[in-house]
């Protein structure tokens, strides 16, 4: 025909350029770049470090805490550069399981750890983080503590059918780049783990050798120590970006355990009114500064239950980035009460940070409850709406 | 139950209250008040320990050390080593009898021995300490005391550390108590009714839930233990009981439990999307499911109803 003549020389030109569109895709739009493959650099300006990934909200990048739930109740995860407060439970059971989660989940990941305390030393912290469960049917083993092998016929799931033609994922090896692994707290880690990992430990009791005369100074002495302690590991390590990276880049993965108990040489847990009141606020100050100019993360416990002073939990809570408190039922009259008997404590989001951003999520529901099982540790929403995180 | 058999279930329910107390190691902190002392339950603690052969060492700040030594006999008396800080505590008389340094010395001193074997200190008492030295400084010091074991790796389970302080809990704050109280492995509330001592203790084992329990008992002159039952008039312990709580599960508007008829109609149901033979069958042959549909169309007045294929005028 007269009009598929004369458009001949035309088609043949677009025809090409269709023929090569569907070799390539659905549409004719080409994507400049490499094309971004996997899960872990969903942008491919970021750096795809293991065990990262980007906020969905703000494109920061976000570490595991090592509690799945947890990670959901903050928006994803813990932000590079940013503090995670952890207010200390009045017998010091839980937090530092907390505490320990996040260093396991470094060690799985392959991060670089920096531990400090003032009371038990960080190689006998490290022998006793909870095992990772590495395989993908590990949610099913976690439930099995749930049903107690009695209703197990009734909890088979009805999925829908056509997702029961899809093949079974397999088991990942252990430096896998997933988000958030789960942990069995009845295990210890195993050893090759931790000796394949990289780790620097701060002991206090040897760090600060025992002198007499105790000089006052606004900014306690261990305090100083600690500060330089990981100004030269991140710059050592070159996680400021200070050495010319021939290596891959990681995560410095740093926890504090027990910040502002006298054990620290801090007594604003004494007395109300006492001469170092600003020293833990502005070591805060400078931890902050160093983690955001660095590619790290903090975990750190404070016993804020002993602080005598108001005030300056207020302003601890004020440095920090993330903010949560635990609340233990052991010796109140809720332990009692019928509405928390399946239930071991309350976890509290006091403070999400707002990065790069006007707004920040907070978590419809603010009634969270927490339950240490022989295997995991479980967040969930008390009441009558109970539901797993 | 024969009296020599009562008599035997009661020594041993002694010992192992003082067993008890020493059985968790590290700091026992003794809570003692004007009206309930505890100085006699930490002489009681002292003798036991000497009896068991370990070495025990006393830092004696508030009474003189023959004071102390009153009612111990020779054999225990012979293994009490005593420093002692209540002569002369700023070393005035300058005779080199006192130690030198003074308390934070002695306490550092006592961290630093190098007798192998199990040891018990005892601070009479940590109220005197805490006012007289820096508070950190004492904790570090009391902690690090306590851990001695734990900086040595060849110490078995039973060569342990003992630290046993006496705090007078009306000369303190809540500051300082919650803190020692957070140090400390077991921790003994003296009080009492009707005459009677009680001791309130409170085990905080690492990493696990703690546990408390509360013993009558007064102690012999001799410094032995002995249980009692109870004050005679035994007054309420504690508030009422609360009023009989709500059941949250009465009174709803929709069903919790499935009796079992509905339990099995339930799961005799067929979900929309799950697969089984009835949808399979209707997959692959669906001439039989057509049969039995028909499309029912009633034409609106705009519709347009040509029947020719509007494609067919495309050159394409």
């Amino acid at each position: 025909m007269a009009a598929a003549a004369t458009c001949s020389t035309g088609t043949r030109s677009t025809g090409s350029v269709v023929a090569a569109a569907s070799r390539n895709s659905v549409t004719s739009f080409q994507r400049r770049g490499p094309r971004a493959s996997g899960t872990d650099s969903g942008c491919s300006r970021l750096v795809s470090i293991a065990g990262t990934r980007p906020s969905v909200r703000n494109g920061q990048l976000l570490v595991s805490t090592g509690l799945p739930a947890l990670d959901q109740l903050l928006g994803g995860g813990l932000a590079v550069g940013t503090v995670l407060l952890i207010e200390e439970d009045k017998y010091n059971i839980y937090s530092p399981l907390l505490f320990k989660y996040f260093l396991a989940e470094g060690i799985v990941t392959g991060h670089t750890l920096l531990v400090a305390s003032a009371k038990e030393d960080p190689a006998d912290i490290l022998q006793e983080l909870p095992a990772p469960l590495l395989d993908d049917n590990c949610k099913k083993e976690c439930d099995e503590d749930i049903y107690n092998h009695k209703t197990e016929s009734n909890i088979k799931m009805k999925i829908a059918w056509r997702y029961q033609l899809l093949p079974k994922m397999e088991a990942r090896p252990v430096s896998s780049s997933r988000f958030g692994h789960y942990y069995d707290v009845s295990k210890r880690i195993p050893q090759e783990l931790i000796e394949a990992s990289k780790w620097h430990g701060f002991f206090l009791p040897e760090k600060i050798s025992s002198t007499l005369n105790l000089e006052p100074c606004s900014l306690s002495h261990s305090y100083i120590k600690l500060l330089q302690f990981i100004q030269n590991i991140i710059y050592e390590e070159g996680f400021d970006g200070s050495n010319p990276q021939k290596k891959q880049k990681n995560i410095l993965r740093i926890g504090i355990q027990n910040l502002g108990s006298p054990l620290w040489g801090d007594d604003i847990c004494w007395t109300e009114n006492c001469d170092s009141n600003h020293s833990l606020t502005k070591f805060l100050y400078m931890l902050r500064g160093l983690l955001r100019s660095s590619l790290s993360a903090c975990i750190i416990t404070v016993p804020t239950h002993l602080i005598q002073n108001k005030a300056i939990i207020a302003r601890v809570t004020n440095l920090s980035d993330t903010v949560v408190g635990l609340e233990s039922f052991i010796g109140s009259e809720k332990e009692t009460n019928p509405l928390y008997k399946d239930y071991h404590g309350l976890i509290h989001i006091r403070q999400i940070p707002q990065l790069n951003n006007l707004i920040y999520d907070v978590s419809d529901v603010k009634d969270l409850a927490f339950k240490l099982k022989r295997k995991l540790f479980t967040i969930e929403h008390w009441g009558l709406h109970i539901r797993p995180i | 139950v024969t009296p020599s058999e009562g008599v035997r279930r009661g020594t041993r329910r002694i010992l192992e209250m003082l067993e008890s107390l020493l059985a968790l190691g590290g700091l026992v902190l003794l809570r003692d008040s004007v009206e309930w002392e505890g100085r006699s339950l930490l002489k009681a603690l002292i003798k036991k320990s000497a009896l068991c052969g370990e070495q025990v060492h006393i830092l004696g700040c508030e009474v003189s050390e023959e004071e102390f030594r009153e009612g111990f006999d020779s054999n225990i008396n012979s293994r009490l080593v005593y420093h002692d800080l209540f002569r002369d505590p700023l070393n005035w008389s300058e005779t080199g009898e006192t130690l030198p340094g003074g308390p934070l010395e002695a306490l550092r001193a006592l961290c630093r021995r190098t007798h192998p074997g199990p040891v018990t200190i005892a601070l009479d008492s940590l109220s005197w300490l805490l006012l007289h030295l820096p508070c950190t400084t004492l904790c570090q010091t009391l902690h690090t005391l306590s851990h001695q074991d734990s900086c040595r790796g060849d110490s078995s389970p039973g060569e342990q550390v003992h630290v046993l302080g006496l705090l007078h809990e009306e000369l303190h704050g809540p500051g300082p108590l919650g803190v020692l109280s957070s140090l400390a492995q077991t921790e003994v509330t003296l009080s009492g009714a009707m005459g009677q001592a009680s001791a309130h203790v409170l085990y905080r084992r690492p990493q696990q839930r703690p546990t408390h329990q509360t013993q009558w008992f007064s102690i012999l002159p001799d410094f032995s233990l002995e249980l009692q039952g109870g004050p005679p008039l035994e007054p309420q312990p504690y508030p009422d009981p609360r009023v009989p709580s709500m059941d949250p599960t009465t009174h709803l508007t929709f069903n919790l439990r499935l009796s079992k008829k509905e339990r099995e109609a339930k799961d005799s149901l067929t979900l929309p999307f799950q697969f089984s033979s009835e949808k399979q069958q209707a997959l692959l042959c669906p001439g039989l499911g057509q049969a039995t549909s028909h499309i029912f169309y009633e034409p609106d007045a705009y519709d347009d109803l040509d029947q020719e294929d509007p494609d067919d005028d495309l050159d394409v």
